[in-house]
């Protein structure tokens, strides 16, 4: 049963990404949904990792001591002074594990 | 010195390893997660290591181990990996008119590959175009699988013995890659605004439990930065001498730049 469940899983995880790049779909993208969808990678990307930052265990914390908060506004100011990928992790990360660490203290 | 056609494929291929590492290791906490959760939850190790393998899913993957191991129905799995998932829909159609000319094969092999992080990786307005950019992909998505799998692997054998990654805040790390990607995207207002309000939806929709909460809050946010984009066109048109009703027009007929 559960390798049932888990090959049926396989066909809806795959059907949901392969679904639209199939050829013979009668859909055709005029222009205004190509400029709609031209927006999609940034929307999705940031309603994933903005609720990491902002909601821990169903609870919303906008302390300005959150150290999620900290570290991502360090991340997002270096990312848009660098945009680099390695350069912003490295930022991030770092400011992450120091403001846990004093929060602990 | 000019390159032959086998170095390029090299550069690409080291090109595409080197753009996803940084995601591949971001999510180190998430596939250590999925596997040792699958055993904990008395799953068979042929049964945890098909998931990274077939299903090859991040949160899917978690919430339906969860909900296999209370007994709930096949339905509710399903639908909720379904819902999970329904994101990538969006992928496919954004990516539709670059993936629906490529032989089957490619087609094939690129849809299973195509998830969030490949995604990221694909905004260039030339991506896919050409043999070297599929390569590039293949090697960046399938990076990403190999990596996916080699955490999943490492969660199943070592799981019980390590402690919970994510409890010790490592789910920074997809957010800070996640930052990373969309930050320098953002360029012009409309993009700002798509942004905003998908941070801000997000957030709300998560705390009131909504189940389509990413899915609804991307789509009102690409919304949000389509009419941004239309109103600017607009405005623009106007201050060219062009009567707002003549620019509403152009724009309908598809012909407004962007």
């Amino acid at each position: 049963m559960i390798l049932l469940t888990i090959f049926l899983m396989a066909v809806i995880t795959f059907g949901t990404r392969y679904l639209f790049t199939h050829p013979s779909l009668p859909i055709r993208l005029g222009p205004k949904v190509a400029k709609f969808l031209s927006y999609s990678a940034p929307a999705v990307l940031t309603a994933i990792w903005v609720p990491i930052i902002f909601v821990q265990q169903g609870q919303l914390n906008l302390s300005i001591t959150n150290p999620y908060f900290i570290a991502a506004s360090f991340a997002v100011i270096t990312a848009a002074k660098s945009k680099s990928i390695y350069l912003t992790m490295f930022a991030g990360l770092i400011t992450f594990i120091l403001s846990r660490y004093v929060q602990m203290m | 010195m000019s390159l032959t056609k086998r170095d390029a494929a090299w550069l690409m291929t080291k090109k595409g390893f080197l753009d996803m590492l940084p995601l591949n290791l971001a999510v180190l906490p998430w596939g250590i997660l999925c596997g040792s959760l699958a055993i904990q939850r008395d799953f068979s190790v042929l049964e945890a290591l098909l998931m990274p393998l077939v299903v090859f899913a991040g949160s899917a993957q978690l919430v339906a181990i969860e909900l296999m191991a209370n007994n709930a129905s096949l339905a509710t799995v399903l639908f909720t990996t379904l819902v999970i998932s329904s994101r990538h829909f969006l992928y496919g159609l954004a990516l539709r008119d670059k993936l629906k000319v490529l032989p089957t094969s490619w087609r094939y092999s690129l849809g299973f590959l195509l998830t969030d992080e490949l995604f990221a990786l694909s905004g260039n307005s030339k991506a896919f175009v050409g043999k070297l950019r599929l390569i590039y992909a293949l090697v960046a998505g399938g990076s990403f699988y190999l990596f996916w799998l080699l955490w999943n692997v490492t969660g199943i054998v070592a799981g019980s013995y390590l402690p919970d990654l994510t409890q010790l805040g490592l789910d920074f790390a997809i957010a800070v890659t996640f930052i990373a990607l969309v930050v320098p995207t953002v360029t012009n207002f409309p993009m700002l605004i798509t942004v905003f309000v998908a941070a801000l939806l997000s957030v709300l929709f998560k705390l009131l439990h909504f189940e389509l909460d990413l899915v609804a809050a991307a789509i009102i946010a690409m919304y949000c930065g389509y009419l941004t984009d239309r109103w600017q066109c607009r405005n623009q048109l106007a201050k060219h001498g062009l009567s707002t009703k003549k620019a509403l027009n152009d724009i309908n007929k598809g012909g407004g730049k962007s």
